[in-house]
């Protein structure tokens, strides 16, 4: 055999290896790509080359019906310790650092940097700080820290805190501070919102994360997915009026040396809810106590957005209910005569006035412009009648859900003939507001229906939604008509005399207003309270279009028990301001701007 | 009658006889073809994948620069707020000598043709965005496949 031959068929040979190498090559692409494992090779590759990634949308913002803004985003950093990065120096500069920084105990940072926590399996810390309680809370630090920390970081000159790392998280801001706490509700560090808006809208606030993986062996040019963003919410609160009701709120509560209180403004003729201001005040920006772990068993601890979740018994105010009931039926007429001997008995239980007093030959007007515990109960024993009485108080809400959007709404109480527990002395105390819990926007929603002509209209407190796809009024709705338009009318000229008997601390000079004290005892479990009452004043105006309804309420009250001396003169107050804030002319001007418009 | 064909294949066996090397250089010629387009498509696939990679970190830290400005959006309109809260500006106000006005300060007038302030209406939030993958060129996307297909149909639509 010659050179030549053998040469040859040692190419031949060669190619022959590398031929069937290429064959098999290509066999196995195929295989890997379209065989039976297929997908297992492509989730292997995929997890290999790639990363899983979530976004997380911005939380919605919220802004009063002025455009002012009440809720929005900002950045907070956790303070994390990655353990195996630690240096013996690190570990004595990081407390001390953070403790000169943040004013916290040296301790209690230490004990958290040097514990063995890679003998726990646990590589990475969060640093904690004590609550109020003494438990671990994580330790979060604002922007203006972290520039510092980082500063520190980078600089080979400053302490070693070698391992610590700043992780940034999103935050919610309240730039108004407390005004409107108890409306907004907050946000926790977990992004889920609580109470009030917060929470009743938590869903469409925080939009919807999603995940997806993010090529990065080889790193592929691909924009990150756009999650559905959380919906803007535009609420029917006038920040100006609010401030102005949590002012004289607080002006109320720190003069007559009471526990709490809340007022309520709203317009009657839509249920758009103005103002809604409770003391004490919570600070959405420091929400720590009033996480629902920390106030769920704790007693005697503040309810949160009292307006709809903290019931009470109205006493006086609710007369209003039963007087609407008995003129509805025609049971009585505004100058029905009444002979007020002091007391009454009513199924074995005998009732007196508010001041033990018997007041004579009274009308109705008189009945409500004296608040004649005797008289309602007249009314609702002897006019009306349980199946009446109780029927009304069902029409106007009573212990049933007004529907108000914010979250922790409670339906209060209220015992009908259907309960077991209810008693006959019952129709006599309920028809003047006792034996019966409502909640302040349930009180204030039944009124409205006497305030708009007959129509109770459902309290919101969001004007607008604005989502991606555009904007979303929410209308108006009439949730009843419990009575006629000329019964609310004869009813409200009735309180609008009384009024103007009753107390001159609820007047406006200028403007008709109509309204009702109330005084109300305390129940506990041993009875009636002996000391402290419940004062409150329920108002509208002015006559005879009301464009506002003021409820406020003020518990314990140690200087004087009475609604009158210590509710009616906030009404009158708040009252005041509306017809300016809101622009509504004086009775007088009005008819002359009518004339001339 | 001989074919044509068969007599260039026996002039080649000829050469190859008289000179070896030429068949050598023939099959070294085709191999380096082989192993220069091979090359070729192997720098041009790199070229791809680095200006791909290149791209995808500039898509990065656009997004991060993107978060950035959305975040620092968010804080400075935060802060414009606290500084423009009821509570500041009342204080304000007070320090100016006003003070919250009551029915006996306002007087009111009919102003005919008075157009009140439109009604606030909230800035829409982003939607989500299904066709944000557009906005790139299809060259950081598609593979071979999907180019020769756009190429084919492209060229259908244009015959």
């Amino acid at each position: 055999m010659n050179q030549e031959g053998v040469t040859r068929r040692r190419i031949r040979f060669i190619f022959m290896v590398m031929g069937t190498a290429v064959a098999a090559l290509v066999v196995q692409l195929i295989r890997v790509q379209f065989g039976p494992y297929a997908p297992v090779f492509a989730a292997r590759a995929e997890y290999g080359a790639s990363q899983v990634e979530k976004v997380v949308p911005a939380r919605g913002q919220i802004y009063d019906r002025k455009g002012t803004l009440l809720a929005s985003n900002a950045s907070m950093f956790y303070l994390e310790v990655e353990v195996r990065q630690l240096t013996e120096e690190s570990k004595r500069q990081i407390p001390l650092t953070l403790s000169k920084l943040l004013v916290l105990p040296l301790e209690d940072l230490y004990t958290q940097v040097t514990t063995d926590w890679a003998a726990m399996g646990q590589y990475r810390i969060r640093l904690t700080r004590k609550d109020a309680e003494g438990g671990p809370w994580p330790l979060t630090v604002d922007k203006t820290v972290a520039e510092v920390l980082n500063g520190f970081l980078a600089d080979p000159e400053a302490p070693d805190l070698s391992g610590l790392d700043l992780v940034s998280a999103p935050k919610r801001t309240y730039p108004a501070g407390t005004v409107a706490g108890h409306v907004l509700g907050f946000v926790n560090q977990e992004g889920q919102g609580f109470y009030g808006v917060e929470g009743y809208y938590d869903e469409w606030l925080a939009g919807k994360p999603i995940t997806f993986h993010r090529a990065s062996i080889p790193i592929e040019a691909e924009l990150e997915p756009d999650p559905p963003a959380g919906v803007n919410l535009v609420l029917t609160i006038d920040l100006a009026v609010q401030q102005m009701v949590e002012t004289a709120l607080k002006e109320a509560i720190e003069s007559s040396l009471a526990e709490s209180g809340q007022v309520i403004v709203m317009d009657p003729r839509n249920g758009e809810i103005l103002a809604m201001a409770a003391w004490p005040v919570l600070d959405p920006n420091h929400y720590e106590p009033w996480l629902p772990d920390k106030t769920a068993d704790g007693e005697g601890n503040p309810v949160i957005t009292p307006g709809v979740a903290g019931t009470y018994e109205p006493g006086s105010t609710f007369k209003v209910l039963t007087m609407a009931a008995a003129l509805d039926l025609d049971r009585v007429k505004p100058e029905t005569e009444f002979i007020d001997t002091g007391q009454i008995e009513v199924g074995g239980h005998t009732i007196r006035n508010w001041d033990g007093r018997s007041w004579g030959q009274q009308t109705m007007i008189g009945c409500l412009e004296h608040s004649l515990n005797v008289c309602l109960a007249w009314i609702g024993s002897d006019r009306l009648g349980a199946t009446d009485l109780y029927a009304y108080l069902g029409r106007f809400g009573v212990g049933s859900l007004t529907g108000v959007d914010l979250a922790g709404e409670v339906s209060g109480e209220l015992r009908t003939p259907r309960d077991p527990d209810w008693t006959e002395p019952d129709l006599g105390t309920n028809s003047f507001g006792q034996g019966v819990a409502v909640t302040p926007i349930q009180l204030l929603t039944a009124v409205s229906a006497i305030a708009n002509h007959g129509d109770m209209v459902q309290p919101h407190i969001v004007r607008q939604v604005v989502g991606p796809q555009g904007a979303y009024w929410p209308q108006t709705t009439v949730i009843g008509r419990p009575i006629s338009r000329q019964t609310a009318d004869t009813l409200t000229d009735m309180l609008a005399k009384s009024l103007e008997g009753e107390t001159r601390y609820a007047s406006v000079t200028g403007y008709r207003l109509a309204g009702k004290t109330g005084t109300a005892q305390i129940a506990t479990e041993k009875g009636y309270d002996p000391k402290w009452t419940v004062a409150s004043f329920v108002g509208w105006g002015p006559l005879p279009d009301p464009q506002f309804m003021v409820l406020v309420r003020i518990d314990k009250p140690a200087t004087s028990p009475w609604g009158s001396v210590i509710a009616a003169p906030v009404f009158q107050e708040i009252a005041e301001r509306l017809v300016v804030m809101l622009g509504i002319p004086p009775n007088a001007d009005s008819a002359q701007l009518a004339v001339n418009g | 009658m001989v074919r044509e064909g068969s007599g260039v294949r026996a002039k080649r066996t000829h050469a190859a006889r008289q000179a070896a090397w030429r068949l050598q250089v023939r099959w070294t010629g085709k191999t380096m073809l082989l192993a220069i387009v091979f090359l070729v498509v192997s720098g041009v696939y790199l070229a791809v994948n680095a200006r791909l990679a290149r791209a995808g970190r500039e898509v990065l830290t656009l997004e991060d620069r993107r978060s950035e400005l959305l975040r620092v959006t968010s804080e400075l309109g935060s802060e414009l707020a606290t500084r423009t809260a009821p509570e500041t500006m009342l204080a304000r106000a007070g320090v100016l000598g006003f003070h919250p006005a009551g029915p006996d300060d306002v007087v009111f007038l009919t102003i005919d043709d008075y157009i009140p302030p439109a009604e606030f209406v909230a800035p829409r939030p982003s939607a989500a965005d299904d066709d944000g993958q557009a906005m790139l060129s299809p060259a950081y996307t598609e593979t071979l496949g999907d180019w020769l297909m756009r190429w084919i149909g492209s060229s259908e639509s244009a015959s």
